[in-house]
């Protein structure tokens, strides 16, 4: 029972946004490496990795396969270390982030969900902890 | 001068969609009929709306903004009371109810689009 709950619910709302932010930042990811790759390259990498760790949650967090729980905590998990280092460099060294990228200053040019994201996600799965996972860890 | 007709009607439909759907988010742990009612209005008004700008601008009403955008966002629009409504049926979860929600505030926001595409602004 508790398995299935993961992906219902507000389970299913993350799931959404985590799509959403999969599409957007590689649709625009790719978009800026094609034109103005030059122009900001550090920053447009760093939307590259953006978009597939959001496209690995995306799929984690949907998948009930054996693994995926911990694949999702992984992939949220280096996202939140991900927004919140490149937050920091955006501030720090700004002339590496000429240009907006998906983590820069923490995700403002998307009204922070990027950085409020992870954090439901986490939250999210540590009370969704999958039984068959937590028993493997114990032995 | 004033906001369209359409305009006050869609925002109103779209407010008391919103209203309903995020109480019911708190009230119900299964997707409301009041809320489901709610997204189906939104869709009842896109498609009067649609109706009613298809005859007006065969009528020689101009679109001041580009024709193919204003009915990209029309034919969206109508998509997402319908994947709304798919969601509840397959999510019979109290979580439905804010998914409900979301269609009248994504549909408002469209809805303005579509009025500065076709009118050049709101209150125009």
């Amino acid at each position: 029972m508790r398995r299935q709950e993961r992906q219902t619910g507000l389970g299913r709302i993350i799931i959404a946004v985590y799509g959403i932010f999969a599409l957007a930042a590689t649709a625009r990811a790719g978009y800026q490496i094609a034109t103005e790759f030059s122009e900001a390259p550090v920053a447009y990498l760093l939307s590259a990795l953006a978009a597939v760790v959001y496209i690995v949650a995306t799929v984690a967090l949907a998948s009930r396969r054996p693994g995926s729980w911990r694949l999702s905590l992984a992939a949220v998990g280096f996202e939140f270390l991900g927004v919140v280092v490149v937050g920091v460099l955006s501030f720090a060294v700004p002339h590496l982030f000429a240009h907006p990228a998906v983590w820069s200053h923490f995700g403002s040019g998307y009204g922070y969900v990027p950085l409020v994201l992870p954090l439901v996600g986490l939250w999210w799965l540590v009370r969704h902890r999958d039984p068959a996972e937590v028993r493997t860890a114990a032995t | 001068m004033l906001a369209s007709g359409f305009f006050i009607a869609g925002a109103v439909v779209c407010a008391v969609s919103v209203i309903v759907a995020v109480v019911a988010t708190f009230a119900r742990d299964y997707p409301d009929d009041i809320a489901i009612l709610g997204v189906a209005a939104v869709e009842l008004f896109l498609i009067v709306y649609g109706v009613a700008a298809g005859i007006r601008q065969a009528g020689g009403d101009p679109v001041s903004g580009e024709l193919w955008e204003f009915w990209g966002y029309l034919l969206t629009a109508l998509l997402i009371p319908v994947l709304a409504f798919w969601w509840a049926v397959t999510d019979k979860t109290r979580w439905s109810n804010l998914v409900l929600a979301a269609v009248g505030a994504t549909v408002f926001v469209m809805l303005f689009r579509m009025e500065q595409i076709w009118h050049g602004g709101v209150l125009a």
